[in-house]
């Protein structure tokens, strides 16, 4: 036993490029790939952890000096370096536990459909990851109190109670989902979804304002605003921000300008890599599903794209950018600048659900639920960063903080992770927990109700 | 090689889902393409060059190339049909 303890300890001190590969080569063989398939599609992860590791020194040795310009020039004190969610995904699959949670998401979304509770079967298996990042958290929650072992277990019970709630969020959009994009037969069990449950009681507040249900035509509006929202111009445009509030002479501000558009254009670039590598296995996963349930008709969770053709979301992720900035420099509390994840698509499907489209109630929550991103990526910085340094996902400066301003569902992910600081006497997470489940309750029936009567939305 | 375009919104995602699951049918199909996945906002700079648009959202809008539908293909309800539509534009 202490033999194949010291050869997982040797191989997980490989780092990230190394073992993450070996794992996925496994992966592969055990749901029947080709072994050339297999060890492509290893090496090609290998890459994708490189290249990330490369870039994310590029990007804080471009933007780490600005801020500390912006400190001494502005007054502005964001040390946490924004990686966006690419970088996050990378740091979470790194995580020496974090296949285990392709059989408990499949394992607990075969035991809802065998027993009627839920209709979705959830093919987002490359958002395995948004389970993983749940457990990362409450395991570094959780370490201090119960020891290593005991918070790993701990995090796959949280992560599944995410499953569980993902699939029910899915089940319950989808009439909604089905009328605002037109697409029937498919719903989204990404966990961005979550913040619509917070944002549930505030729409119901807004609703009651007459002048609040006009709808407009945002189409024009995204044509002609879109280019801003485009990365290599949007990586530019912070670049030349950060080097002016750094108070950079216009070679460096210049230079700044073309070094962020840089890195901004070349994420997602590299992220590719991990999608090529992981793809043939969510494939091989998604036939076995699809067999298994032949005889049922179900509804398919996807990620949020296939909502991406309505012109709320967009002018909702537009509206973010400069709400974000403005937060990001007066929010109390908040450490990080926003660069990687100024794109925040995930808030504003959150709003776009909720609402069911409804573009100036959209943008009201997403000003207001906005700080939220900003914190939550501030408390999470520590143990992002010591992950990503533990494994080597990315290379990191001593001292150094990683995160992400816009995770994924973030007073979720706070809440069920953090509801373990009780023990310490800390009880918002607690108290965020409970809001949870009332307002998914609430927001359950509500939706169930309008799917029965059958409801045109807007 | 021709090019065939997808989008999604990072041009990470799910359109690299598709990208690389259509890569294997064409490559198994022995189809001279190749899929791209790029990110929604720029996806009009890419459809000069390219055969054919997998779209993952609703299409709305004209374009002068053939527009497949992308949901089949992170489905696989009436793959075969988008696929086979999918050579049809390449050959062309």
């Amino acid at each position: 036993m202490s033999v194949l303890g010291d050869v997982i300890n040797w191989i997980l001190s490989l780092g990230a490029a190394i073992f993450v590969p070996i794992v996925i080569i496994i992966a592969g063989l055990i749901v029947g790939m080709k072994l050339k398939d297999a060890v492509s599609a290893g090496i090609t992860l290998g890459v994708a952890f490189t290249g990330m590791s490369m870039l994310i020194s590029f990007m804080s040795g471009a933007i780490g000096p600005a801020s500390e310009a912006m400190l001494k020039n502005a007054g502005i004190n964001l040390p946490i370096v924004d990686g966006g969610w690419t970088t996050l995904s990378a740091i979470a699959w790194s995580w020496p536990y974090a296949f285990a949670m392709f059989p408990l998401m499949i394992g607990l979304n075969i035991v809802m459909l065998i027993i009627n509770k839920t209709k979705t079967f959830n093919a987002d298996l490359w958002n395995v990851w948004g389970k993983i990042f749940t457990g990362v958290a409450v395991t570094a929650v959780c370490k201090p109190f119960f020891g290593t072992g005991i918070a790993v277990a701990i995090a796959f019970i949280v992560a599944g109670i995410q499953i569980i709630f993902e699939l029910k969020m899915a089940d319950m959009y989808q009439y909604r989902i089905e009328k605002l994009s037109g697409i029937p037969g498919v719903t989204c069990t990404h966990k961005m979804g979550f913040t619509s449950i917070f944002m549930f009681p505030i729409d119901c507040l807004l609703k009651k304002i007459p002048a609040l249900n006009k709808r407009f035509d945002a189409a024009v509006l995204k044509e002609k605003i879109g280019i801003f929202a485009e990365s290599h111009v949007l990586g530019f445009i912070l670049g030349i921000l950060f080097g002016v509030l750094a108070k950079y002479d216009i070679p460096a501000i210049l230079t700044l300008g073309i070094q962020a558009s840089a890195s901004l254009t070349l994420f997602p670039v590299i992220s590719k890599y991990f999608m090529m590598a992981l793809e043939p296995i969510s494939t091989a996963i998604s036939a076995f599903m699809n067999k298994k349930f032949d005889d049922r008709t179900l509804v398919v969770g996807l990620d949020w794209p296939f909502m991406g053709g309505a012109n709320e979301i967009w002018l909702a992720v537009f509206w973010a950018i400069p709400v974000t900035l403005l937060y990001s420099m007066f929010l109390p509390g908040n450490e990080i600048l926003p660069f990687a994840g100024i794109v925040n698509n995930a808030i504003a499907v959150a709003a776009f659900l909720v609402t069911g489209g409804n573009i100036i109630r959209m943008l009201i929550l997403v000003t207001l639920f906005a700080p939220a991103y900003l914190w939550v990526g501030t408390i999470m910085a520590p143990f992002i960063s010591d992950l990503a340094r533990s494994t080597g996902a990315v290379s990191l400066k001593a001292g150094e903080l990683i995160s992400c301003s816009s995770i994924d569902g973030p007073i979720q992910t706070y809440a069920f992770s953090h509801v373990f600081k009780i023990m310490e006497g800390e009880f918002i997470p607690l108290v965020l927990c409970v809001i949870f489940v009332v307002c998914f309750i609430a927001l359950y029936k509500y939706l169930g109700k309008e799917e029965a009567e059958g409801k045109e939305i807007n | 090689m021709k090019q065939i375009v997808v989008a999604c919104g990072s041009g990470v995602a799910t359109s690299q889902t598709v990208a690389s699951k259509v890569n294997r049918l064409l490559k198994e199909n022995n189809v001279p393409a190749e899929v791209l996945a790029v990110d929604i906002k720029s996806v009009d700079r890419y459809i000069p060059s390219s055969v054919a648009y997998i779209a993952i959202t609703k299409v709305d809008k004209e374009y002068p190339i053939p527009v497949i539908n992308g949901i089949a293909f992170l489905t696989g309800v009436g793959q075969d049909a988008e696929f086979k539509k999918l050579v049809d534009a390449v050959n062309a």
